[in-house]
């Protein structure tokens, strides 16, 4: 019988050491397992939905919409896809708001979910039983039959493989070659550093935490059971009302729209809200300034050239993370 | 842990220890069996080291859910203090079931992940199904066996799911399941356990409420201990009783004033999980 290959996951030198708390090793074959999965339509139960139907390798797996209506029902999503970048990393929830701890368990939720997937986990199970490849690749990974626990298991092998850090600012930060930044994104650089880590912070940009970050005044609003309050309505702490996920600024260029409900267009669009527009509540994050970070339009230039530093072509062209 | 399939519109009988006859007509069940791997004692023949040879032991634990002084019982009015309760379900997972001998050695079943019940039929539908009803079920009693030899004074257990599995829903160990309707997988929420839910309609004069209390996530998960009256071999006894009170669960809990306890309830949800970890279970008597 033969086994499963241990994966050595790479760590980017630049970066801190992930932590791996689930139970579920790397192997090749999980994580070619996974793959296929994730691009298989058959996990939805229309068979014309995959995971990859919103999370997309070109825009660093989001999907360029505010708010999606590719689910199964076709009715329009309140939240906003998030990218899928660097998740071995994500050990603080997953979701705009943090319900999910782990990949693991947050996969149950668009697989079932009537608006995204509407899968039927006992008719998911047998239909993929009934594929002898994955009959053999369950065994051969699990040593177990197909069943949802192990699918979500092979999807998060998968997931965590997905890291992006050979962008352009990468290569710089690491000193090699094609790793130039010119003046004006190393004075972006500066700026981000200065008033952008707080949140999105080191070299993964963000901190994995939740803040809010003033696009709205008034979080009274609880309909949809807590939909818009942020991560209150999985904490029921009120010092998280309004709060939601810092996402990455990694491949950000890639991953408009912005913000938990895809409010914003463009970066510009972003930097104005950062530079002036605040809105202003109790639980509006302490590090931005009530009257914003006043960038002026140099400022806002430095920035935005020094954000696209951080597109990873790489990752969005990885043979190894694209359909099997 | 063995997952089976079945094909459409096929008759299955569940028969196991503990559990109540089962017969399911439906599409495509899971059940999550939990299959009890006997292995024979060792038999040590090395005559100069004089080991005896292990009997492992087994037994029956019994949760006897009750009112007072009364069996519990669904449909049916209850009065506690000045109120008329009336129950649709009860339903609460125990888990790291511990047994302790009388030098204090424990010993943790492995896989101790029990669904504990009393429901009608329950419809699930949309939840990980379109279409799903979960059967009417009555289980109070858990079997353990491979329990090595000796006499025990206590037990200990939790109620709920530990952090490791509550944390982790692809974790499969003993009875834990998202087909059962005790977790909560819905993509906008905390994706957990639920820990114990119990439901039904509480009157008091002219005002009456549908209550569901529920509890869970980690801070909740509480560890019971209970003296036996005696120490108990169970080689000889058939098992052991403990005794849930129903009213101690509640006890403090007014359900007229917040009928819906949950993580949005977060202080009478701690209240309600404290009744199950520290009044709610007592021992009740050996089975012979």
């Amino acid at each position: 019988m033969p086994e499963p290959q241990i994966y050595q996951f790479a760590v980017p030198s630049n970066f801190p050491r992930p932590d791996f708390d689930t139970e579920s090793p790397l192997t090749k074959e999980g994580i070619e397992l996974g793959r296929m999965l994730f691009y298989d339509l058959r996990l939805s139960g229309n068979n014309k939905v995959s995971c990859a139907s919103c999370h997309d390798q070109k825009l660093a797996f989001s999907d360029g919409k505010a708010l999606n209506d590719a689910g199964v029902s076709g009715t329009i999503l309140h939240r906003h896809t998030p990218a899928l970048i660097n998740l071995a990393w994500a050990n603080n929830g997953l979701f705009w708001d943090g319900g999910a701890t782990n990949l693991e368990s947050q996969a149950f939720g668009p697989l079932t979910a009537t608006d995204e997937m509407h899968q039927d986990l006992f008719e998911l199970a047998g239909e993929l039983s009934a594929v002898p490849e994955y009959v053999k690749r369950f065994d051969l990974v699990f040593k177990d039959q197909v069943s949802s626990q192990n699918i979500v298991k092979a999807l998060a092998q998968f997931q965590r493989t997905l890291v992006s850090a050979n962008s352009r600012y990468d290569k710089f930060k690491r000193n090699e070659a094609g790793g130039n930044l010119s003046s004006v994104e190393l004075q972006g650089l500066q700026l981000v550093r200065q008033k952008c880590q707080s949140c999105h912070a080191g070299e993964l940009f963000t901190d994995n935490g939740y803040h809010n970050n003033g696009i709205d005044a008034d979080f009274s609003n609880d309909k949809y059971e807590g939909l818009f309050q942020g991560r209150f309505r999985i904490s029921y702490n009120a010092a998280d009302l309004g709060s939601f996920k810092t996402p990455t600024l990694r491949n950000v260029a890639l991953t408009a729209p912005y913000m938990h409900d895809g409010r914003f267009a463009e970066l510009e669009d972003v930097l104005d809200h950062y530079s002036g527009e605040i809105k202003i509540s109790a639980t509006l994050d302490s590090n931005i300034p009530a009257n914003g970070f006043q960038f002026n339009s140099d400022e806002k230039k430095a920035i935005l050239a020094f954000l696209k530093t951080l597109t990873d072509e790489e990752f969005i062209t990885n043979s190894e993370f694209s359909k099997p | 842990m063995i997952a089976i399939s079945l094909s459409e519109l096929t008759l299955i009988s569940i028969i196991s220890s503990g559990f109540l006859v089962t017969k399911i007509h439906m599409k495509r069940i899971f059940i999550f069996a939990f299959a009890a791997f006997i292995f024979s004692s060792c038999d040590n023949n090395d005559e100069s080291t004089e080991m005896q040879p292990v009997e492992d032991a087994k037994t029956t634990i019994t949760f006897d859910a009750r009112v007072g002084n009364t069996d519990f019982a669904l449909n049916k009015d209850f009065t506690i203090g000045t109120r008329t309760y009336n129950f649709s379900k009860l339903r609460y997972w125990v888990s790291n079931v511990t047994l302790v001998d009388s030098k204090g050695a424990e010993y943790l079943i492995p896989d101790s992940y029990y669904l504990m019940e009393e429901v009608g039929d329950l419809n699930l539908s949309g939840t990980i199904s379109d279409k799903l009803t979960y059967p009417a079920r009555k289980r109070e009693a858990i079997d353990i066996e491979q329990i090595p030899a000796g006499e025990y004074k206590s037990i200990k257990f939790s109620v709920g799911v530990d952090s490791k599995h509550n944390d982790n829903l692809s974790l499969q160990a003993g009875e834990l399941s998202i087909a059962n309707g005790m977790s909560n997988i819905a993509w906008m929420w905390h994706t957990s356990y639920i820990f114990s839910s119990v439901a039904g309609t509480v009157k008091e004069g002219a005002t009456s409420a549908e209550f569901l209390a529920e509890t869970g996530l980690n801070a909740n998960y509480k560890t019971v201990s209970i003296d036996f009256a005696a120490p108990v071999n169970f080689s000889t006894a058939k098992g052991i009783v403990l005794n849930l009170d129903v009213t101690k669960i509640i006890d403090g809990i007014d359900l007229i004033k917040t009928p819906k306890v949950n993580a949005a309830q977060s202080a009478v949800m701690s209240a309600l999980a404290a009744n199950y970890g520290s009044k709610a279970v007592a021992f009740g008597s050996v089975s012979n």
